[in-house]
């Protein structure tokens, strides 16, 4: 287990051009790593193109957050749904947080996940509740 | 002429010009650099002579380059956007009373936004034409042309679909009926001649960051006959400084406050710069490189392309299988090629073409190389075919 977190350096935030949600864009101090991904798929569907360039990734979680990046790269673009935008800032903070803890860190984040999720369902009025 | 690329990094290739053109011709850069090298020469309102004189010089190589004057009826602005807010906003407070305004599905949000918002105030009723076959025809405009219309807005070239309306046809039609036409030109001027003798506008908008090769901040607009607008800004303008009311004269009548002397000594290099290599060369280059980068595209499964024959030099373009944002992520991150995805702030044109999702943009000037095509066409493919046999191993 590795216990060195990945630190974000810098963030650039921005609005998404179709329909004006958050976007930032982080310097990782470090590249993101196939591990990174395997922890990842835990939570949402990740999408890879490896025949290109470098080897592309995104990350998508219904309600909450896509990533997009590439392997290798210290650079990485993170978009927050707009409905519960507020609610989800500082979910990409948490992957990072509670990726290297392994296991426990996917049971901590999980249990995070569902606390947002309940919250979610109070603002929009909605007993539905959310697939990965 | 671009920068130097990072260890490990592909030379930038920039295919974003319907944005901002880049590079700039080097004349360009070195005319901004003198312009604030020198004490201003504001007439007037300074007592120093012998510096140069860009609004009037800039003035005067727009009416040559428009074939229309007189010079003073070319109004400055920050921009196209800044210019058809100027002008909309002025058409309808002299108005004074509701009236039918006419646009159509091709426009950017800089026409779309300020006419739905004097819609929302009760100040017009607004009719939106749709384009058939990339273009907006006068058939379309008169089916929709009534009694009470008093404007119709509309683009000259489409920032999508590169297309080019016939508005010497409208705007002769909309002159007969005295109804004033308002043409967002910010996507031909620089690109294909315009000659505003031959064409009965009732203004001509345009903007120098594009085509016209000046820098961000600068545009403006030709008016023949400024009574039709009221203004809606007042200010210093180093004349009649004694009254409190602002001066009637062109063109200080639409411009109030300092100039942006770069920005305007940049549009004056920028005319210069085409009127040396000649429009008509530049068009017919960017006909080629938009005929290289369509036919292979062409060549390519898995792309849709949203204009096979473009006027301008504007291709609109998906990728099946991969979003277009992530396209645009992908060839501006992993292969240092510079596009433009989402909805160009042109909604209702992609509300027609791919659903409203958007698409990737390239736009390409006189400066874009055969090469730069070969590059980016071939980086399009391998992520057309990469998202090709990610779909097929799902």
């Amino acid at each position: 287990m590795r216990w060195q977190r990945v630190r974000i350096l810098k963030s650039v935030q921005t609005k998404v051009c179709v329909d004006g949600s958050l976007m930032k864009e982080y310097v990782l101090d470090e590249p993101l790593t196939g591990e990174f991904l395997k922890f990842l798929e835990k939570f949402g569907t990740v999408r890879s193109l490896e025949q290109l360039k470098k080897p592309y990734f995104s990350f998508e979680k219904e309600q909450f957050i896509s990533i997009k990046g590439f392997v290798g790269d210290c650079n990485v673009e993170v978009r927050y749904k707009k409905e519960c935008q507020d609610l989800v800032a500082d979910y990409f903070h948490l992957l990072l947080f509670y990726e290297r803890e392994g296991e426990p860190g996917i049971v901590k984040l999980k249990g995070i996940e569902e606390s947002i999720r309940d919250k979610m369902k109070v603002r929009m009025g909605s007993s539905d509740g959310n697939s990965r | 002429m671009n920068p130097e690329p990072q260890e490990g990094q592909s030379p930038l290739i920039y295919l974003n010009n319907a944005a901002t053109s880049w590079p700039k011709p080097p004349e360009v850069l070195q005319e901004v650099t003198d312009c604030l090298r020198q004490s201003l020469h504001e007439p007037g309102r300074t007592t120093g002579n012998g510096s140069m004189d860009y609004p009037s010089s800039a003035r005067e190589a727009l009416a040559a380059f428009f074939h229309v004057g007189p010079p003073e009826h070319f109004v400055f602005t920050q921009n196209a956007t800044d210019a058809l807010n100027l002008l909309i906003h002025g058409f309808a407070k002299k108005a004074g009373v509701p009236f039918h305004a006419i646009t159509t599905d091709l426009e950017h949000n800089s026409v779309l936004r300020p006419l739905t918002t004097l819609e929302e105030e009760g100040a017009i009723t607004l009719s939106i034409v749709p384009f058939t076959d990339n273009t907006v025809s006068l058939a379309a405009i008169k089916k929709t042309v009534s009694p009470e219309t008093r404007l119709v807005v509309m683009t000259h070239g489409s920032n999508v679909l590169g297309s080019v309306q016939d508005i010497k046809l409208i705007a002769e039609y909309l002159h007969a009926n005295d109804i004033f036409f308002i043409v967002d030109g910010a996507q031909t001027a620089g690109h294909i001649p315009v000659d505003l003798a031959d064409i009965p506008v009732g203004a001509f908008v345009f903007t120098g960051h594009k085509a016209l090769f000046g820098i961000p901040g600068i545009g403006g607009f030709f008016i023949p006959e400024p009574d039709a607008i009221v203004i809606t800004r007042q200010g210093g303008t180093g004349t009649d400084s004694r009254e409190l009311t602002h001066p009637f004269e062109m063109p200080m009548r639409f411009e109030a406050g300092t100039h942006n002397y770069p920005g305007i000594a940049s549009l004056y290099a920028g005319i210069r710069f085409i009127n040396t290599v000649g429009l008509g060369e530049i068009e017919r280059t960017g006909k080629d490189r938009t005929n290289q980068f369509i036919r292979e595209l062409k060549r390519t499964p898995g792309i849709t392309t949203y204009n096979e024959n473009p006027d301008l030099p504007v291709v609109s373009f998906d990728i099946a299988g991969i979003d277009n944002h992530e396209v645009g992520f992908i060839l501006a991150r992993a292969y240092n090629i510079i596009m433009r995805t989402g909805l160009h702030c042109a909604p209702l044109v992609h509300e027609r073409i791919d659903g409203g999702k958007g698409c990737v943009r390239a736009s390409f000037s006189y400066f874009t190389t055969n090469e730069e095509i070969e590059t980016a066409t071939a980086a399009i493919r391998e992520v057309a075919e990469s998202a090709d046999s990610q779909v097929r191993s799902d």
